[in-house]
């Protein structure tokens, strides 16, 4: 009896831990792609480009709320001598500041989407639309980067998620 | 049910957090706006679209300008420049090929990026191995040095 009652909590947390992971790898597939397009701004144009914009904003912070307990883990260890995921949480922290400042240079410099909103900036200086156009090439940098990081995950998950797809089944 | 609650509670609890530090950044983006926009000086290299024909430089185009060119002799041969009657959205310039190329570069620089970051750490896991083999293979010795130090 008591081992019934471990054992359906238990399973319980397989399946929400599978459920979380298939949520992370295509969340993050998704997020990559919308980047991708939302980079591409003459592939875009302006319209696509600033709502993508938006919602890359708020997608990235479901991205950093789903991983949060990774943030605290690993913030905790960074005084370690040998933290294994110092240079992921550099890079991430500067990807943090270059992706936030990306999106709120791009709502202040908004042509489509915030006015569409109502929403209508004067006196937005040049150095919004440069701080926009260098923080972009940093994240264009850091993006590939943060990814490759865990490219061991991603091949992983990535190949059992596509090589034989049942989604009726947990992993 | 309740273990729902309590997932729904943390999710929140940890959004709450990440908008604090969002928030933080963005108070020093502004700052840096306010306090320091004279850092961000001249032009950057990167999106502005250069476009050069005979006599006539056209760069910083606005968004939502439109460029009509055709190829000449001496490069691109602006055909139209169209920036009055409203902006264009450009909402059907995800269907026409010539802005294919775009996608295709942001695409290249991710690709390269992640391949070469890729290449570095396999490199980096096999010298680790490699060196860990070595150290195994010179045996006890080398272990009780390091003991004794």
């Amino acid at each position: 009896m008591t081992s019934q009652l471990r054992a359906a909590p238990e399973s319980g947390r397989r399946r929400r831990i599978a459920a979380r992971t298939r949520l992370d790898f295509w969340f993050d597939l998704v997020l990559l792609v919308a980047y991708t397009l939302a980079y591409s701004y003459g592939f875009t144009g302006i319209g696509i480009h600033e709502w993508l914009g938006l919602g890359i904003g708020l997608a990235l912070l479901i991205h950093l709320t789903l991983h949060w307990d990774w943030v605290i883990r690993t913030t905790g260890r960074l005084l370690r001598p040998r933290g294994p995921d110092k240079l992921i949480w550099l890079v991430n922290l500067a990807l943090l500041i270059a992706m936030t400042l990306c999106v709120l240079s791009g709502i202040l410099i908004s042509r489509v989407a915030l006015p569409y909103l109502g929403i209508n900036l004067t006196r937005i200086g040049p150095f919004w639309s440069r701080a926009h156009t260098l923080t972009a090439e940093v994240t264009l940098g850091l993006v590939p980067v943060h990814v490759a990081l865990r490219w061991r995950w991603i091949v992983r998950i990535g190949r059992r998620l596509l090589t034989c797809p049942r989604p009726g089944r947990s992993r | 049910m309740p273990e729902a609650g309590a997932v729904a509670v943390k999710f929140l609890r940890h959004l709450a957090a990440v908008t604090l530090v969002v928030a933080v950044v963005v108070i020093g983006g502004l700052a840096w706006g306010h306090f320091g926009a004279s850092t961000l000086v001249g032009n950057l290299p990167g999106r502005n679209k250069v476009v050069t024909v005979p006599h006539v430089r056209l760069k910083d185009l606005p968004p939502g300008t439109e460029v009509v060119a055709r190829p000449g002799p001496h490069g691109p041969v602006i055909v139209d420049v169209s920036d009055s009657g409203g902006m264009n959205l450009g909402l059907d310039s995800m269907f026409q090929a010539v802005n294919l190329p775009v996608v295709r570069q942001t695409l290249e620089i991710e690709a390269g990026v992640t391949a070469a970051v890729v290449i570095l750490d396999i490199a980096r896991r096999r010298l680790r191995r490699f060196l860990r083999a070595r150290r195994l293979q010179a045996g006890g010795p080398a272990q009780r040095r390091e003991q004794r130090e």
